[in-house]
């Protein structure tokens, strides 16, 4: 059973709240449910929707072909009819036209009466969420306006909800972070704001610096005085960041980097999604250094990961990449289960005012001070090669590659980070094996042995030029020829997917 | 004159013979070494470098710190303050550093009030790329790299640090080691961002401005007007008026030299100081790490 329920409106009318209501009263009957959000770059106006998929087994994608629709506004009727199934149902505004700014709650009242829960779940949902009265009377004249269409009964999962960007700011409270700096981008600005808010209660620092560059050089100095920090961001504000990346190669300051992309160049899409960042988080920063970079697949592996990539920093003085995406990042999912144990985090190095510490920008002998001297040269480029050495051993004790799907299949799709949800859902009962790489860098020997197994090898990537098709063809020599690659800013959705999978059947 | 020894590593000295570079190295050791004397450690002072003539420093400096990228010294510093605000850290820093490639932070360090110390080498001129114009380059600064001389006015950074409400503004000139070690021991003490202008003469690569120590002049105790009075035996004597130089008084101070030579008189000293709340006062978890004395790594959480 699966109901994809489209909600839009203007800019500012609520339409998040309409999905909140109905996603935590889901949730709490023990359903799935997966809040896509399209949204352009307007504060106030323009079009906006969310798509909210309601599952009673795990989802994590949505789907362009509606149940049902919630218009807050004439434009989204017209803008989305042509998605709606024969017999899928619309919720306009008209009827609630008198209710003002409750007519999202009266909306998402009228919802929940169509999914067929009772009416007391929903006003208690009311009360705790706004708490007004203008709110209980305007829900509860929604749900009056319905009739019944579908029987969800309660079910026996015990659902936690959470955005990608929940989930990195969780990995990181986990991981007892000290201070996190960012300046505003989207889809990065939802960790920074999370952060911020909870900053005093969990007591540690969230600061907006003058600028990415800013960020990334104050980071390595806090990291230098012995906070455990991280730094977020989205394309534009990496590149600014770029210059200190290196400052983090040679004097191996901790750092780590969270980096959610949006579609580039430049400006790019600001406020949909891409994973198109790949060759800037493996390759960024002149000279040759060592580096980490994860991109979890969903909330879960997100804070798993945020943890992993405080650890390898820690230990290793080296700079982790948590690779994220405007999908993963403001999507909202469900999961069940818990995450793993966090790790500790341990600081070795040497710190003021407990003893003497030099870090330098200039290559340097032992005591901190530049040098100019050959040997010394090869000897600290060594050591950095060497300590990468450490860094892949130590990463074999993490998952650095999922096998989902058929496990016997000789048909392997290979993909990474968001794509994770919409393949899951669209090989499901089909012959497919997939191969999810978290790991980027390094990567896993495990990689090769899979796509040696396989009979017809398949890239999906949110990118146009297959990046990490190319990764893997320098990695392992193998180059991949059947690929499904989209970059229209949208993520996939299963059914487009399963489309293109259809000649491997 | 006798060289301090302490607090200095064994590294060769790379600057040019006769660079007042080496000035500012002994002005550095003279004002922490009677920090310490006051009760400060050794193991606090925190220093960051830029990159550039002035940044050489580091390595002859036997003090922690960072050695950061061209431009970037004040956000390495205050990261180091936000890592643990019971460091005391300063930050070396050249005019090509602070004013072009970093002048975003420079303004924005003015404005945060962090508590720490900008000491800007000022040469006017990027020397260690062999001679290039800087923001404060006089006009008329001749470069291989122009095809003409300079054609660009200064810029006058204490106008700068004084409108972006720097708590802490001060010029000294580096031959002057004493007056130098006086000024940049009080820019320490100071609770908030403190900006230190100290000339430098480049006698490689703007040898023109050497001419310019004829202009200066020192200014009155720190924050005071002195008037002169006559005592009993008909000799002046300075009377110290109780009266803090505001923020307009340090404005027309600062306005009366434009960085080119020739015109105006330059002023040596505290132009300006305040106190206002700092930004590790503005912060609850830094206020907290400050009254227990300790940095991030020793919270138990």
């Amino acid at each position: 059973m699966r109901i994809n329920i489209l909600i839009g409106g203007r800019a500012g009318q609520g339409i998040n709240k309409i999905s909140q209501i109905v996603s935590q009263l889901m949730s709490s009957r023990g359903y799935f449910t997966f809040n896509y959000r399209d949204y352009p770059s307007v504060i106030r106006g323009g079009h906006n929707f969310n798509i909210l998929s309601i599952s009673d087994e795990r989802i994590g994608s949505h789907e362009t072909i509606i149940d049902g629709i919630i218009a807050m506004d004439s434009l989204t009727i017209e803008l989305h009819k042509a998605e709606l199934k024969k017999d899928g149902f619309i919720i306009t505004p008209d009827e609630f036209s008198d209710l003002g700014i409750n007519l999202n709650v009266a909306q998402a009242g009228a919802l929940i009466k169509i999914l067929g829960i009772e009416n007391n779940l929903l006003i208690e949902e009311i009360n705790k969420e706004i708490g007004t009265k203008g709110a209980v009377a305007a829900a509860e004249k929604g749900f009056n306006s319905e009739k019944q269409k579908f029987s969800l009964k309660k079910l026996n999962n015990k659902i936690s909800m959470m955005t990608g960007s929940e989930a990195v700011a969780q990995g990181a409270i986990n991981s007892k972070m000290d201070i996190y700096l960012a300046y505003p981008m989207t889809p990065a600005t939802p960790v920074l704001t999370e952060l911020a808010q909870r900053q005093l209660k969990e007591n540690f620092l969230v600061f907006q610096p003058e600028n990415e560059i800013a960020v990334a050089n104050a980071g390595l100095g806090a990291s230098f005085a012995g906070a455990k920090v991280m730094i977020g961001t989205s394309g534009g504000g990496f590149d600014l960041m770029t210059e200190a990346l290196s400052l983090q190669g040679i004097t191996q300051l901790p750092l780590v980097v969270y980096l959610a992309s949006r579609p580039g160049p430049a400006t790019g899409v600001p406020t949909y999604t891409a994973q198109c960042d790949l060759d800037l988080a493996l390759r960024a920063g002149h000279g040759e250094f060592p580096r980490i970079v994860i991109a979890p697949g969903c909330p879960k592996e997100s804070m798993e990961n945020t943890n992993e990539a405080f650890y390898l920093s820690n230990k290793f003085g080296a700079l982790s990449i948590i690779l994220s995406d405007k999908h993963l990042a403001e999507s909202e999912y469900s999961y069940i289960g818990e995450i793993n144990k966090p790790l500790k985090i341990e600081l070795k190095r040497n710190f003021p005012p407990n003893s003497k510490a030099k870090a330098n920008s200039y290559e340097c002998d032992e005591t901190g001070n530049a040098t100019d001297d050959p040997k010394i040269i090869i000897k600290n480029a060594d050591a950095r090669m060497k300590n990468y050495e450490e860094i892949k051993k130590e990463c074999k004790k993490f998952t650095m590659i999922k096998i989902h799907g058929n496990k016997n299949s000789k048909n392997l799709i290979i993909g990474w980070g968001s794509t994770k949800g919409a393949i899951l859902d669209a090989i499901a009962g089909l012959d497919f094996k997939f191969l999810q790489v978290i790991y980027l860098k390094p990567l896993s020997d495990e990689i090769k042995k899979e796509m040696q197994k396989a009979k017809n090898l398949i890239l999906i990537e949110n990118n146009q030029t297959g990046q990490l098709g190319r990764l893997l063809r320098e990695k392992t020599g193998i180059s991949i020829k059947n690929r499904i690659l989209k970059y229209d800013g949208r993520p996939f959705t299963p059914n487009e997917i399963k489309e293109q999978l259809k000649k491997w059947q | 004159m006798a060289i301090t020894r302490e607090l200095r590593t064994n590294n060769k000295i790379t600057w040019c013979p006769g660079c007042p570079n080496f000035a500012i190295l002994e002005s550095t050791a003279r004002a922490l070494l009677n920090l310490i004397k006051q009760g400060y450690k050794k193991e606090d002072f925190v220093m960051v470098a830029g990159i550039g003539c002035h940044a050489k420093i580091f390595d002859y400096l036997d003090i922690s710190g960072i050695n950061g990228l061209h431009g970037r010294s004040l956000p390495t510093a205050m990261g180091i303050k936000m890592g643990n605000p019971n460091l005391s850290v300063f930050a070396f820093a050249g005019d090509g550093d602070t004013y072009a490639e970093g002048m975003e932070h420079f303004i924005h360090a003015c404005r945060f009030n962090s508590n720490m110390t900008l000491f800007v080498h000022d040469n006017q001129s990027f020397s260690l790329t062999t001679g290039q114009p800087t923001p404060t380059s006089q006009l008329g600064f001749k470069s291989k790299a122009l095809p003409f001389p300079n054609p660009q006015a200064p810029i006058n950074p204490l106008r700068i640090a004084l409108s972006a409400g720097a708590s802490f503004v001060a010029r000294c000139n580096s031959k002057d080691i004493a007056g130098t070690a006086e000024i940049m021991e009080k820019a320490i003490k100071h609770n908030g961002f403190s900006f230190v202008e100290i000339i430098q003469d480049c006698l490689i690569f703007n040898q023109d401005m050497i001419a310019r120590n004829e202009l200066m002049y020192k200014l009155p105790e720190t924050s005071r007007f002195v008037s002169k009075k006559s005592n009993l035996d008909g000799a002046q004597e300075p009377k110290v008026l109780d009266k803090k130089r505001s923020l307009d008084e340090a404005m027309a101070l600062a306005k009366e030299w434009d960085y080119n030579l020739g015109k105006g008189k330059i002023a040596l000293g505290v132009f300006f100081q305040e106190n206002k709340k700092t930004f590790e006062e503005h912060w609850p978890q830094l206020t907290n790490l400050m009254k227990s004395k300790i940095g991030w790594k020793d919270l138990k959480r």
